[in-house]
């Protein structure tokens, strides 16, 4: 029943680019372990968005660094499978990953205003990236890939840009040259860990806008990680809700938004503004998120839960299959589950 | 406009220094003088102590000694604009003489001292950040650590001790044995305790500085960003994260000079090594104020140009700086 869903796309011709199985990840710090992934496992194919939304601190970067093995020392992959194009890489050494980074997988990330080294034109960057993986590429086609790639991501008068330093552009400018390098490699699957969180919002929608354009142009199987649904809604085919380092609920933008399964969906949904407009308080998730150093028995979500059941807080619950592309981890799908009636989503006949 | 700017800018970095070195000549002299003791002494020997009341009045007043420091300030300070530093009691000649006798000694100690110090700084500091966190850099850390605490005088000691003293390999001052002044061989066998001595007592310091400059490099996210791409860690180590280190660094080794010189002052006199320190140690203990005031004007001199192209090197190597600085002076220009 857990792993099921996973094959089901393949089933239906797609081809899968990767395929994340029961992957745990934790930090040993000096206070103990922090499970930052548990048990996580999902699917991506080609061309696809997948949207991976939670609370910050719910392991979705850890997620996507975790697969492309950036995380620090003290990092371990505990548990699981990384498939890459049917390749199993969870075990692979530094050196290998190397050759798969910014060939395979390439990542955007958070803050452009620290992810570019200050003290390097941004032509040298990209064209640093774009030699990565093609030593044997001359002086002149270096170039005129890089001024490709600045075209791809919307920057005019590339040629004269080049020469610039990261100080000189803007947060946005800075992100699409982020966005370049990612590229420079042609990567298969890109990850986007919350690349519009630091930008302001009008900003933020031309981003959005570039790297759903980029990625139906150039066909890039996408891991969108973010907390902002409103931006889910706008790039993703997919939408995986993780919870305290696990995927509470998994299925396509429309199954999340309009049939939600898992109270911890409900809540994220609830908590958008658009949904409450002309009502007098925006509904909000009590509680914190538990630490992920000493997580609780049974669902990590019971204690904030209202229609937790008693079993919440005993026994974690398995992925419920819901359709054949949309799962959720709560008790209130099995069979002996009280029925109960959802605050949220379009279906509400609870089939 | 841009020339114009480079005038200003640097224009205003001479008058600073000038204005410094003003401000240290006045401080050493009075300051050399107020502190107790005879110069007479250095001049006159043991002769001093017979002298006359009538004697030694004569005497003072010939080596102008009798009129208020400020006097004698003006004196010296238009003597010395023409060259003339005065001479040496102890010596009894120039003190520009003097001092080229013992110049060349302490700037090949000092000069292949820093060079020593900075290169395997680099090496050491570049080591250990590659291998944070594992045996060889705890091990390395700790050594660093104890050699950089001890004193250089003790460490001298100790040297003297073991290498010249119990197995003789080294001799233990000087810097030539008697009439070999031009044996090669003989000189570098003089210099191998006191050098050792310098660059230990300074080396681990600014390789710690490096190690963590560069380990502050390797946390910032650019170098996610650069193994990302695919780069190997040892091309964002070099490229990036070694790169953005190098102005800090160079900027160190320019304010750094002068503590290395002090160290070398040290090393001298404990050594007796013939070299500007030990000549400083007597000119400050026998009175002999020229001398005193030249050294220190020198070694003054040196650290206020280092600090300056400390300033200078690391406004040219950030292009941020290099901006912000073009920005300031039009700015200037505008007012």
């Amino acid at each position: 029943m857990v792993t099921s869903f996973l094959s089901v796309q393949e089933k239906n011709g797609m081809k899968e680019r990767l395929k994340v199985e029961h992957l745990s990840v934790s930090f040993f710090t000096d206070e103990g372990e922090v499970q930052a992934v548990r048990d996580v496992s999902f699917s991506l194919n080609a061309g696809e968005v997948l949207a991976v939304v939670g609370e910050s601190g719910c392991g979705k970067s850890v997620l996507c660094k975790s697969i492309m093995k950036l995380l620090p020392e003290n990092a371990k992959i505990k548990n699981g499978k990384i498939l890459v194009n049917g390749e199993e890489i969870a075990g692979y050494g530094e050196r290998r990953m190397r050759e798969l980074r910014g060939k395979l997988f390439s990542m955007v990330f958070q803050n452009p205003m620290t992810s570019l080294n200050p003290t390097m034109t941004v032509g040298a960057q990209i064209a640093e990236a774009v030699r990565a993986h093609q030593k044997d590429m001359g002086k002149e086609e270096v170039e005129q890939r890089v001024t490709e790639l600045m075209q791809l991501v919307g920057i005019e008068q590339a040629e004269e840009r080049k020469k610039a330093y990261p100080y000189h552009f803007s947060g946005g400018m800075r992100q699409r040259i982020v966005l370049a390098i990612a590229l420079a490699g042609n990567p298969e699957i890109l990850f986007a860990d919350e690349p519009t969180t630091a930008l302001d919002v009008t900003i933020q929608a031309q981003i959005l806008d570039l790297l759903r354009e980029i990625q139906k142009k150039l066909g890039t199987a996408t891991v969108f990680v973010t907390h902002d649904l409103g931006v889910v809604a706008r790039i993703a085919d997919r939408v995986a809700v993780m919870y305290a380092g696990k995927i509470v609920e998994i299925g396509t933008v429309d199954e999340i938004f309009y049939d939600p399964r898992h109270p911890y969906t409900w809540g994220l949904l609830r908590s958008i503004p658009a949904f409450s407009r002309g009502k007098e308080s925006l509904p909000s998730i009590p509680g914190m998120p538990p630490s992920l150093l000493h997580p609780p028995k049974g669902d990590a979500f019971a204690s904030r839960n209202a229609y937790a059941l008693e079993i919440d807080f005993e026994e974690e619950p398995p992925m419920f299959r819901v359709t054949d592309s949309h799962y959720a981890a709560t008790w209130l799908l099995d069979e002996r589950a009280p029925k109960v009636v959802p605050p949220i989503g379009g279906n509400t006949d609870g089939t | 406009m841009k020339s114009r700017n480079k005038v200003l800018y640097y224009g205003k970095k001479a008058v600073a220094f000038l204005a410094s070195v003003l401000l240290l000549s006045v401080l050493v002299f009075y300051i050399s003088r107020l502190a107790p003791g005879d110069p007479l002494v250095s001049y006159y020997g043991d002769r001093v102590e017979k002298m006359t009341p009538e004697e030694r009045a004569w005497a003072e007043e010939k080596l102008g000694l009798k009129d208020p420091i400020s006097v004698q300030y003006i004196r010296w300070a238009g003597n010395a604009l023409h060259g003339d530093f005065g001479i040496s009691y102890k010596y009894k000649m120039d003190v520009t003489r003097v001092i080229e006798g013992r110049i060349g000694n302490t700037l090949v100690l000092g000069g292949i001292g820093f060079l020593l110090i900075f290169t395997l700084a680099l090496l050491l500091g570049i080591l250990c950040a590659w291998k944070e966190d594992t045996w060889l850099d705890r091990i390395i850390c700790k050594v660093g650590t104890i050699t950089g605490c001890i004193p250089e005088f003790w460490l001298s000691l100790l040297l003297i001790l073991v290498f010249s003293m119990q197995l003789k390999w080294l001799p233990s001052s000087g810097a030539y044995s008697v009439g070999k002044q031009a044996d090669f061989s003989d000189r570098v066998c003089h210099l191998i305790l006191p050098m050792t001595v310098v660059v230990l007592s300074h080396l681990w310091y600014y390789a710690y500085m490096i190690r963590n400059k560069i380990l502050d490099e390797v946390r910032e996210e650019y170098v996610l960003l650069a193994r990302a791409k695919g780069l190997k860690r040892k091309t964002v180590l070099f490229r990036h994260c070694l790169r953005n280190t190098i102005p800090s660094y160079l900027g160190i080794m320019a304010i750094s000079v002068p503590h290395v010189l002090g160290g070398t002052y040290i090393v001298e006199t404990v050594f007796s090594y013939p070299g500007i320190g030990t000549l400083a140690y007597e000119s400050a203990r026998y009175k002999d104020y020229n001398l005193l005031m030249l050294l220190c004007l020198m070694s003054g001199i040196v650290v206020i140009l280092c600090n300056m192209a400390a300033q200078i090197i690391n406004e040219r190597i950030d292009p941020r700086m290099r901006e912000k600085e073009a920005a300031e002076t039009s700015e200037v220009m505008m007012l």
